[in-house]
């Protein structure tokens, strides 16, 4: 039996008329990497400030550790460290000084080495004395997640961690969650529009979408991890027989002038690529898609 | 223990924070521009002043001393300053919503009471260096450039002559009551700043109540004289009732009173706002 960290039951919070979140249940367990999914405006982030208590939920209950962020509120939060929506630091003060700001109310506050080694460990060593008017906004996330880990949290709680992030910076990021899932087996939740990302490093997830939950669970059941979605490119003029040959393995579900879609068990890809090469056929490419973008959008379309 | 860390944070960010120089460089400039002028042209406007009393009075000495000089800085400046702590403290909260920082500190283990009550010690020492340097500056400089001598006050009542002797615990009571009235504009402001989310609407509501108040508190309209007394704009310049002969301990009493239960309201009112606030920004 999982222990559940993040407990959210039955949570509504209305903005005047506006409902933002209706009943929305969610469960995070010790050491799980859950991923938030929706829209913009789908009801993510009041989720999440409702959870941090940033804003005060009108029903419901939200529990972290096994105790009610209403009535532990900083026992909860000396537990916990979130990056939500952007990071936004005292733009006068230099990239120490912020981190040092924060550090002191975290209920554990950090040594310079331990800053300076914080600073190091996301990419900023030398920047320690730049004032954070002159970061870039990549810089800033950094620092951001420095924020966030400074205090050794058991709960993280990242808000799109890899917006404005340059391509080695989105890997380091994402090794950096499997790390601290890994090595840590710190529990990790991770709103994100990228969804290829969530794919990968999340192991449950819910979807909310117009305020409400509509899917919560384990990534790879919701998927089907057991069908693969796979993308064959070949010439026009051996399309009829690719066509031909991929009739008996199942049907496409998708054909282009000189692509094909078509969903098939992992145990038959092996096989089909032998029948492709023996039947003479030239292929180009065989891709294997992402399912959880099509899992999205056809589920936010039902 | 997470509240004196608080504290230090909010006076690290003042400190830090180049708008909170402008008010001890504005206080500077002005302190400076009087000084030089009273000593170019001081005796000219005593002589203005003393002329009527010249044919009963006969005055000895320098009537433009140190004492005098303190006396008119002050008379002069105390209306001025209340803008100067309104710009540092009238940001402390809404300025956080505006750059975003209030999002991240209120995701930190220290509670909202704790949090807004570094902020209201933060803005009472900040309102506390105003004045003391306003002291300094008056008093200390204007006696150095003056010298010492006897005070001659003119109120309402007549000529006030102090002896040398006799005025600086005045002084030192004056800036004391001049800095306990300058707190409810500190405590108003950060009151005003737990309501919004940019940086300047709670300085320019406070600069508008000021106005307002002393508006209502200079009218000479009847209708006007039941709220009078209650109006923390009434008791902004009690600091004045240290250069009467005797003493009105009565009065100065009833203005500290009137002073505390505006402490009392605004902290108050800010606490139950800012605890039920959405962070939305």
């Amino acid at each position: 039996m999982s222990n559940p960290i993040v407990s959210i039951k039955h949570l509504s919070k209305y903005f005047g008329n506006f409902h933002a979140v209706q009943d929305v249940n969610i469960t995070v367990n010790q050491g799980d990497v859950y991923g938030f999914l929706g829209p913009n405006g789908a009801g993510k982030s009041t989720t999440m400030r409702c959870m941090l208590s940033l804003i005060q939920a009108d029903k419901g209950s939200i529990e972290l550790f096994g105790k009610s962020i209403q009535n532990h509120r900083s026992a909860i939060l000396s537990q916990v460290g979130c990056l939500i929506e952007k990071p936004d630091f005292y733009k006068y003060l230099s990239a120490f000084q912020n981190l040092q700001i924060f550090s002191r109310i975290s209920g554990k506050p950090s040594t310079k080495k331990e800053i300076l080694a914080m600073l190091e460990f996301v990419g900023l060593e030398g920047r320690e004395k730049d004032h954070v008017s002159g970061f870039s906004h990549g810089m800033r996330q950094r620092l951001g997640i420095a924020q966030t880990l400074l205090h050794e949290p058991e709960l993280i709680v990242l808000d799109e961690p890899t917006t404005g992030l340059d391509p080695q910076g989105i890997i380091d990021m994402r090794n950096l969650i499997l790390r601290l899932k890994n090595e840590q087996n710190k529990t990790i939740i991770l709103s994100s529009h990228n969804l290829s990302e969530v794919e990968l490093i999340c192991n449950r997830m819910v979807i909310i979408h117009k305020g409400k939950s509509i899917v919560e669970g384990d990534v790879h059941a919701l998927l089907n991890e057991e069908e693969q979605i796979i993308r064959l490119q070949t010439t026009s003029d051996a399309m009829p027989a690719l066509l031909g040959l991929l009739h008996n393995q199942g049907s496409p579900i998708q054909i282009n002038d000189n692509s094909v879609e078509m969903s098939i068990s992992k145990e038959q890809i092996p096989n089909l690529n032998i029948q492709l090469v023996q039947a003479g056929i030239p292929i180009f490419a065989i891709e294997a898609k992402r399912k959880l973008e099509d899992y999205f959008i056809n589920l936010l379309a039902s | 223990m997470i509240f004196l860390y608080s504290t230090y944070n909010e006076l690290i960010k003042i400190a830090l924070k180049p708008r909170s120089y402008l008010g001890l460089a504005a206080i500077t400039g002005l302190v400076g521009i009087i000084l030089f002028a009273l000593k170019a042209d001081g005796m000219s406007m005593i002589s203005f002043v003393t002329a009527s009393f010249e044919q009963t009075l006969r005055f000895e000495g320098e009537v433009l001393n140190g004492n005098l000089v303190a006396f008119i800085i002050l008379q002069m400046l105390i209306v001025h300053i209340p803008l100067l702590v309104a710009l540092v403290t009238g940001d402390l909260i809404s300025g956080e919503a505006a750059m975003g920082t209030l999002r991240m500190l209120a995701t930190k283990p220290i509670s909202r009471r704790q949090l807004l009550g570094s902020k209201f010690l933060a803005g009472g020492i900040y309102t506390l260096l105003i004045v003391i340097w306003l002291g300094v500056l008056a008093v200390v400089v204007g006696r150095w450039l003056f010298g010492p001598g006897d005070l001659m006050v003119l109120n309402s009542d007549g000529l006030v002559i102090l002896q040398e002797n006799d005025v600086l615990w005045r002084y030192a009571g004056a800036f004391c009551v001049a800095f306990f009235a300058l707190l409810t504009i500190s405590n108003l402001s950060i009151c005003l700043s737990c309501f919004s989310d940019n940086s300047i609407g709670p300085i320019v509501s406070t600069m508008a109540i000021i106005l307002l108040f002393t508006i209502i508190g200079t009218l000479d309209v009847p209708v006007f004289d039941p709220i009078r007394p209650y109006l923390f704009t009434t008791h902004m310049a009690s600091w004045r009732s240290f250069f009467e002969d005797p003493l009105p301990w009565e009065s100065i009493r009833n203005s500290l009173v009137i002073l505390t239960l505006h402490h009392v309201l605004f902290v108050t009112v800010a606490l139950f706002a800012f605890n039920r606030k959405d962070i939305t920004v």
